[in-house]
Parts: structure tokens; sequence; C-alpha cells
């Protein structure tokens, strides 16, 4: 039997073929974080303001918030990267894999952070903006300094999941050919024929989301009194 | 905008190849199918051996298990199933491997959602049912694990769905689905109105769902 | 005149909660068909003891002898012991999503291996004994707070248990609503049934208990009958308990 080990030890663990290409996987684990740093700053950001603008109360923005929001947690991310690169070249706007990988996710996450986030801010008591108005605050520092804070601590833990599914979904980048981990991995595989770079690239991920998963986690712990 | 009819919402093109997608789209619902209760009950598992078992070790594995899978991209997940394991001698067919990735990373994440449900049910119901003699799997099928499933009701729902679009990730490895249907069909007609199409049809299943999930979610939040 | 024999009889018991000694020791006996009343201030352990005895909790130290049986060993069917020991919680714990009849059929159906028709038939002849044969198929949540209790104490007591526990039935009530749930009482301790009970209520221990236990700080201080440890107590701490009691009572 220690045949079969060792020759799964050859096939999936090669050190030479390993030291051949971990800088390329090193590389693309640079692109991942960097993609997924953009989507996690510019989605939430956009969240945030989408779900400030529906607190507005105004019927029309109200809808185009709302609509927005569904389309986007009810398509599949991949999909929403397929139309971006394939197709809106044909319309005047070609687009990189990283830009790409960048707006369709960040659509996405703004989504779901819109959502989250005006749960929290729903679940105030009334009082609590009331309260802010009758001491003379305007409308934008009431929801500053008193609705938001409170509603976006509400809304951590269903936002910190969030958080970690989009970014994982950089991984999807590969399919419009950005240069990230799953992409590097692949492409060393098939060079390579070996499936080493691959077991490379699964450590590379597991490195990045591992973490964030536990910290996650932790997180949700120490927030559950609240 | 004329662009853009020629090339997002070509009609002629759409007629052509809808009956293509349709068969697609089949393939998508059946796969989701079968993957969502698998993956429930094995998550419904998972959590219960996680809050239940009274061996440490058993747990650690639990919990080792829901965080590698919830930390692993499925996409990625994929990959290393479909393409990884006939280096392994192991000839599973293309369908087995993609249901296998799906399976491990879906787990995980109903394992979570039925965690949060079952520690949502207050310790007092356990120890009424223990009170009157139930045994402890008595207490926990007859009187804990309903209220913890009524409790995650939305989740599990969202979950499902993420299931219904995590299958285009199985186009990556060529399986038949409605975005791998809408692709081919993109190559053989250069346009790219066939994907916007697939997103489309993806929006008519999927966005009812979506608003019957923030309804209940809404009554859920409402209720407390 | 020779005393029966204790049915439930609880001997040097002993729990800490890590550092936290909450029973230092605690000696106590229930005889057949009495009514026990448990007063003391709050932290006195008085709970902690009670739920010792069907093993909701597990002691530190000490025996719990029931029908002549430690049930404080590992060996012990301890589900078959919890038929025989019934408890009323306060905070009620009943099950939300199933109806009050349910919610008493249940263990008869799993427990006692009835049918379901003999499990509903029982378990309406016990909501009919607390007064509540007409919400039988009411959920929880439509009951007021009395009403639960009493769904509470059917529950226990359609297993037709040797004895049951009783863990300050009435301290979650709204006051208008404690007098039903220990009417309620008073009919079980009418037709023999032997009950242990932990409570506040000190009118109702007065009246209706048999014996009446003080406890403070993890140990009895005092026991006797109800007329003695209220009218006649012997230590500084019972009477300064009581006293606040009679107090109210003279006014």
């Amino acid at each position: 039997m220690s045949g079969d080990t060792s020759g799964l030890i050859f096939t999936f663990f090669n050190q030479e073929v390993a030291a051949r290409y971990w800088l390329q996987i090193l590389q693309g684990l640079g692109v991942t974080v960097g993609v997924g740093l953009a989507v996690v700053v510019t989605g939430v950001l956009l969240g945030l303001a989408l779900a400030v603008l529906r607190a507005l109360h105004i019927r029309l923005i109200t809808w185009m918030v709302v609509g927005f929001a569904d389309v986007m947690r009810s398509l599949p991310p991949l999909i929403l990267l397929i139309v971006v690169y394939f197709g809106f070249p044909s319309i005047g706007l070609p687009l990189s894999a990283f830009a790409t990988t960048w707006l369709a996710l960040s659509l996405v996450l703004a989504a779901y952070a819109e959502e989250s986030i005006w749960a929290g801010i729903v679940s105030l008591p009334v009082g609590q903006m009331e309260a802010a108005r009758s001491t003379g605050l305007r409308w934008w520092q009431a929801m500053a300094w008193v609705v938001l804070p409170q509603a976006l601590r509400r809304a951590v833990p269903p936002l910190t999941n969030r958080v970690i599914s989009i970014t994982k979904n950089t991984a999807l980048g590969s399919v419009v050919a950005l240069n990230e981990i799953l992409n590097q991995a692949q492409a060393a595989s098939s060079t390579s024929g070996n499936p080493t770079p691959l077991t490379l690239g699964a450590l590379a991920y597991l490195l990045v989301f591992l973490p964030v998963v536990v910290l996650a986690r932790w997180m949700e712990r120490r927030w559950k009194g609240r | 905008m004329e662009a853009l009819q020629q090339n997002f919402f070509n009609l002629p093109i759409y007629a052509q190849v809808f009956p293509y997608l349709l068969q697609g789209l089949w393939t998508t619902i059946w796969l989701s199918a079968l993957v969502i209760p698998l993956g429930a009950a094995a998550g419904l598992v998972l959590a219960l051996v996680l809050s239940q078992s009274r061996r440490r070790s058993l747990r650690w594995a639990a919990v080792a298990f829901i965080d590698f899978f919830r930390a692993f991209p499925p996409l990625v997940l994929l990959v290393f199933v479909y393409f990884g394991l006939p280096f392994l001698g192991w000839e599973i067919p293309k369908l087995g491997a993609v249901v296998l990735g799906f399976l491990l990373n879906n787990a995980a994440y109903f394992a979570e959602v039925f965690r949060a449900g079952l520690e949502a049910v207050a310790p007092g119901q356990m120890e009424a049912a223990r009170s009157t003699g139930l045994t402890r799997l008595q207490a926990l099928r007859h009187v804990v694990i309903p209220q913890a499933v009524k409790n995650v009701m939305p989740d599990l729902v969202s979950n499902s769905i993420e299931v219904v679009k995590l299958t285009t990730i199985a186009s990556v490895v060529g399986l038949p689905e409605l975005l791998r249907a809408a692709r081919d069909a993109q190559s053989l007609v250069y346009n790219p109105s066939p994907v916007v199409l697939a997103a489309l049809m993806y929006l008519a299943l999927l966005w009812p769902l979506t608003r019957w999930m923030a309804r209940l979610e809404h009554r859920r939040t409402t209720a407390r | 005149m020779v005393m029966p024999s204790p049915l439930l009889e609880i001997v040097g018991l002993r729990k800490s909660y890590g550092a936290n000694e909450v029973l230092r020791g605690v000696n106590l006996r229930v005889r057949p068909g009495e009514l026990v009343c448990v007063i003391g201030p709050s932290g006195s352990g008085k709970s902690s003891m009670l739920r010792c005895c069907n093993r909701l909790e597990e002691a530190s130290g000490g025996q719990v002898i029931f029908d002549d049986r430690d049930i404080t060993r590992a060996d012990v069917d301890i589900n078959a012991v919890r038929q025989q020991i019934g408890m009323v919680f306060q905070a009620f714990n009943l099950y939300p999503h199933l109806t009050a009849l349910d919610n008493v059929a249940l263990a008869l159906r799993l427990v006692k291996s009835r049918s379901k028709a003999e499990a509903r038939q029982l378990a309406q002849a016990a909501l009919e004994r607390v007064g509540l044969g007409h919400k039988a198929d009411a959920y929880p949540a439509q009951l007021s707070g009395g009403q639960q209790q009493r769904v509470g104490i059917a529950r226990s007591v359609a297993l037709q248990p040797r004895m049951i526990l009783f863990d300050e039935p009435t301290s979650a009530l709204d006051p208008e609503l404690v007098e039903d749930v220990l009417q309620v009482m008073r009919q079980l301790r009418e037709g023999g049934m032997t009950m242990l009970v932990v409570t506040h209520e000190m009118a109702f221990a007065h009246a209706a208990a048999d014996r009446v236990v003080f406890m403070d700080g993890g140990v009895v201080v005092e026991e006797g009958t109800a007329a003695d440890v209220f009218e006649r107590p012997r230590e500084a701490r019972t009477r300064s308990f009581v006293g606040r009691y009679s107090g109210a009572r003279a006014a």
C-alpha cells in the first residue's frame, strides 16, 4: 500500500513541480486578495449608499433600489461576469478581466449589503430617529450619528457571511481570464501535466479564507450579546 | 441603443436558441432538486453532531468540516474533484464529480444555518421534554428540531436559491446546464444575446423565490 | 406510630458551579402523600436542589434516594425515573409548535407507548382535571400565563408520576393568575399526590403544606410543620425571613 501513497504524493504533492510554479501561484494570490479587497470596499459602500437612499422614503427611489437588489440577488454571479466581459465590448464598453470581476461582484455585494443594512435600520425602534430629530438634528445627522451606527452593528453577522461568499467568487474571475489563483493553478497544471499546482492553489485559498471564516465566527460570537 | 438591441436583446436569435436553452434549464432544475435535499440532510446531521454530541473529537471534526468547506471556493472545489480525482485512479462519472463537489460545499452552509436554528431553541424546551422521560433522540426529533427548522426557514430558502445559482459553475466543467447551453449558443451565433436570454431566464426562475424569501424574512423579524 | 418510609430522600447533597458552592450538604425527606414547601431567599440553592432530584442537574456530591434506590448512580435509567418524578417549571416551557393537547400527549405516546388515540384521550382527561378541557386545541401563544402553567401541570400529571417537583411555579405569573394555579395544586394535594414545591407564596405554604423547609446559604436551616416554621421559628435566620411575611399579614 505504500506504493499507492507515494504515488499519491508524487501526483498531488510533487515537490519538483511545486518548486517550479509556486511563485506563479503566489502572484495569483496577490490578484485574488487585491480583487477581493476592492470588491468588499466598493460593494459595502455602495450598499450603504443604497440603504440610505431607501431611508428617504421616496417611492420611486425605493422601487429602484429594491429592484436593483432583487435582480442582483437573483442572478448567478457567473452569468453577470460573462455578460459584462463578453457582451459589453459589442456595445462599445470593453472592460479588462480585473475591472469586469470588480464591477460584477461589487454590484452583487452591494445588493446584499443594502438588504442587510436596511434590515438593521428597520429593526431599530422608531423612537431613535424621533429622539434625534427632537433635539434639533437634521435628518442626515440623525442617520449618521444615531441610526446607522446601530444598524451597522446589527448588520454585521449576515454581512460577514455575505462578504466571505462574494470574495470566494473571485475564483469565478478565472472564467473571464482573470489571472487569479485558480487561473494560474489550472494553467500550470495543464502545462506540467501534474495536478500539484492545483493543490498549491487550494492551499493558497485556504491560506486566504480560513482565517477569514474563523474571524467571522469569532466576530459573530462577540456581537451576539447585542 | 441600436447596438444594445442588436447584441443583447436580439429577438430572432432568442427564438432560435430558446429550445436549446430550455434543455439547459431542465438540467439546472433537476441538478438543484438533487443537491438541495441531500445537502440539507447532510447539513442537519452535521449541525446535530456539532451541537449535541458529547464527544469533543466529533464536535471538532464537524466544525473542521464546516469551516473547511465554507472557506473553499466552490469552483476550486469542483475543479479539484473533477480533474484531480482521476489522477487518483478514481473514474467517477462527470455528473458524480459535480454533485460531490456541490454537496461538500452545500452541506457546510446548511450546517451553519441549522446550527443557528438549533441554538435559538430555548434550553427549557429540551429540559421539559427530558423531564417527562423522553430520551434525547425523542426530544430532538419531536420538540427541538421542528422548532429549529421553523426558526430558520428564510435562511433555508436563501441557501436553496444559492444552490440554483451555484449550478452555473458546472458550466466550467462542461456540464450542459443553462449557462453552458447559452455560451455554446453564443459561440455559434457570434452574438451575446443567448447569454442575456439565459440571464433573463434565471431572473424569471429566481426573482419570485427571492421575493418570497424576503417576505419570510420580514415576517420573522416582525414576529420578534 | 411507625412513620411511612420516605418516597424521596436527599442525603448530604452538594453542588458547585466552578468555585461557587450553592449546595453545602442538604438533607431532606418527603414522605408519600406529603406536600413539602421549600422557602428561602434567592440564591439559597432551592432550585438547584430541586433540579438535582430529577437529575436535570448533576450533584457534585451526596445522594438522591427515590423509592429506596439511589438515582444519582450512573447505571440508573434516568428516563424511566423521570416518568415517576414529574416537574413543573417557572417558565412553563410548553412546546410552542404543539397544541395544548399534543403538549400533554407527546410523552404518553413516545414514552408510555400509548396509541395516538389513547394518548389523546388521557391527555384530554388530564386537561379537564386542571380545568382546561375546552382549550385542548389552543396553542401556547393563545393561552394566558396561568393557563399555560396549568397545561404544564397537566403534562406532568398525565404520566401518573409518584411525585411532582414544582420549581417556583407561580413566580412568572401576574398576581391575578396565581390563584388559579394554586387552586390546581391544592386539588392535586387532596388527590393524594406527593409534591415538593419551591415557592415564594408564603400564604400558600402556610395553609397547604404538611411540612415547610427553610433553606439559606446552601443548607437546610430549619424544618417542621407549617405552623412550627411560620408561627414558632426556632432559628434567628428563619425568624427574620418569616417575619417579613408575618408583618405583611398583620398589616
